[in-house]
């Protein structure tokens, strides 16, 4: 990840002792201000107002005044059952579907960059899923799920095993979630993995194999420690994304059966909108953004090493 | 010695193969899905649930097409999502590219560079859902509630710092020397980046342009808040509209969904030299 003229600054002279414009002078400032002008807006605001909308009782009519309830809303979220159970799920989800795109995104990368070089077109194919948009992604496995006229259950009639309601199954509901995110969105560890391993220096394995070191030993102490930055890159990234997920659990399984697969931002929006309490859902809200507050804070670390 | 040899190339030829036979799997795994949504799109209602499934459709229809973008207001969601992307485009292109370059060339007093940069990084990992409900009640108060207008400004918050770090990425691989040679000429400062860094930038402002189109026509959760009237909702709501409670139209939602691909894997192969960059926001140049 060799950066080029990174950081390099040019010296503003001025030709000729012109009269310098003051647009010209302060065109550092001016290129920038749009930029920062609206993302304030877009962020800080929306941030501010949420913490105030937190500590209140918002009631569904427009006319009612909210009503101030301070940290009321905040202690809710450790007796709310839901809350927890959504938090778990989430947690569960994010863990077990980034380990699975890292781990066969890896080993597809490791597999490609070894026998199949240079040939674009079939990684830009492999690429495809996750590119898609993600309802169509949704739409495309209810029908693969669908359990009566479903190709799963096709499939498992011919294998000879039991058919399965998969989405709408309360102990196969989050695996169905997991196995189409997994298939959405291992494509993107592989593409950042291949990358990684294209940037490998040669020399390092040139004397590995001079020693004698097996490819096993040579993929443990080289390729592991040279891919470390774009690991981290790539699984924050991933991490960031799963704990969003909301596109597919709403097509899905809306959040069931028996809230197997409620996630935490289908529950925010549950809670806004079904259950009219936007004053509790700004405060759920805010926990996530405080829980993607320190992972960004420490993925930025991580780039800043990068860098 | 010659049978270890063999015993080698022997082994070498065995990885070979289960090599090329996990990629062909990882290929066919990849593609069935959106063959398969393509392939029921073309079906009868009546084939689409025939049991065993109809591999390859017998009587290719344009049915749902039908049924989808001209009975149904398919053909005015998918304008809308293109109106939409194009405006987020626009904006987060125009003015992110600008905040890029500033960033890739400026120097600017205290640590401000980096901070900026990494507070404008910030906000694109802000989750969605976190300002649904600030910016409902915020459109709801101005009155901009099921309007395009909305939507663009509500995907920029996300494509404008996207856009701000691909254009700081591509502009800090640029040579200074050239907009310093035309520094020297003449040229003001402004016009440095206007005829200079610009033009050479081009492919990374058309790569830029196209992932924010992309991202912006698969938006869902935003335009879901924002936008419950047909002439503001976009393709994903549409499509979302169409699985219901009661029924869901298998036909619709999948000529409807296989539409809304096409356009994205056109795009796809166009950007596929800059999807690595594109995907890790500048941190991984492929």
């Amino acid at each position: 990840m060799a950066r080029t003229a990174s950081g390099t600054q040019i010296p503003e002279l001025q030709p000729g002792g012109r009269l310098e414009h003051w647009a010209e002078r302060h065109l550092r400032y001016l290129m920038l201000a749009p930029t920062m002008l609206i993302l304030l807006a877009l962020t800080i605001f929306p941030s501010l107002y949420m913490f105030y909308a937190a500590v209140h009782r918002i009631s569904p009519n427009p006319d009612l005044p909210w009503e101030f309830v301070g940290p009321g809303n905040f202690v809710r979220l450790l007796t709310d059952a839901q809350f927890h159970v959504a938090l778990r799920n989430t947690v569960v989800f994010t863990i077990v579907a980034v380990t699975f795109e890292f781990l066969l995104g890896l080993g597809l990368a490791l597999l490609l960059d070894r026998f199949i070089r240079r040939l674009t077109f079939l990684k830009t194919v492999l690429m495809i899923p996750m590119m898609l948009p993600p309802i169509a992604v949704a739409i495309t496995w209810k029908i693969i799920y669908e359990p009566q006229f479903g190709v799963l259950n096709e499939i498992m009639f011919r294998l000879g095993l039991p058919l399965q309601a998969w989405a709408g199954d309360v102990n196969l509901a989050m695996f169905s979630i997991i196995v189409a995110d997994v298939w959405q969105w291992t494509p993107f560890i592989f593409l950042l993995m291949l990358a990684g391993l294209a940037s490998l220096p040669v020399e390092p394995y040139e004397a590995a194999a001079l020693d004698g070191a097996s490819s096993w030993r040579q993929f443990w102490d080289l390729t592991l420690p040279f891919l470390k930055p774009v690991i981290a890159i790539a699984l924050l990234l991933r991490v960031m994304d799963a704990l969003r997920l909301f596109d597919l659990v709403f097509i899905l399984t809306g959040g069931g059966p028996a809230d197997r697969t409620k996630v935490l931002s289908l529950y925010i929006y549950q809670v806004a909108y079904r259950f009219a309490d936007p004053g509790y859902a700004a405060a759920i809200s805010l926990f996530v953004l405080f829980v993607t507050i320190v992972l960004s804070t420490w993925f930025m670390k991580r780039m800043r090493l990068a860098e | 010695m010659a049978t270890i040899r063999t015993r080698s190339r022997i082994r070498e030829t065995l990885i070979r193969l289960s090599a090329y036979l996990t990629i062909l799997v990882a290929l066919i795994l990849t593609l069935f899905p959106v063959y398969w949504i393509a392939a029921n799109s073309f079906k009868f209602d009546i084939d689409i649930f025939a049991v065993p499934p109809e591999w390859l459709p017998q009587n290719p229809t344009l049915k749902h097409y039908d049924e989808a973008f001209i009975q149904r207001p398919f053909l005015r969601y998918a304008l809308n999502s293109l109106l939409v992307a194009v405006g987020t485009t626009i904006v987060s292109v125009g003015f992110g590219t600008m905040a890029g370059y500033a960033l890739a060339r400026f120097s600017y007093p205290w640590q401000w560079r980096k901070q900026i940069s990494f507070w404008i990084l910030s906000t694109r990992m802000m989750p969605p859902i976190v300002s649904i409900i600030p910016l409902y009640l915020f459109f709801n108060s101005l009155d901009m509630l099921n309007t395009k207008s909305a939507l663009v400004i509500a995907y920029t918050a996300f494509n404008l710092p996207f856009a701000t770090w691909m254009m700081k990425s591509y502009f800090q691989d640029l040579p200074v020397e050239l907009e310093e040679a035309a520094i020297v000429d003449g040229d003001t400062r402004w016009g440095a980046f206007l005829h200079v860094a610009l033009p050479l930038a081009r492919p990374g402002l058309a790569a830029t342009a196209i992932f924010c189109l992309i991202i912006s026509w698969n938006e869902f959760l935003l335009s879901l808040i924002i936008t419950l009237t047909e002439q503001s909702q976009t393709l994903p709501i549409g499509i979302a509209g169409r699985v219901t409670q009661y029924k869901t139209y298998w036909g619709e939602i999948s000529a409807a969904g296989f539409m809304a691909c096409v356009p994205i894997v056109i795009f796809a192969f166009i950007v596929q030299k800059h999807l690595v960059r594109g995907l890790s926001l500048g941190a991984v140049k492929g």
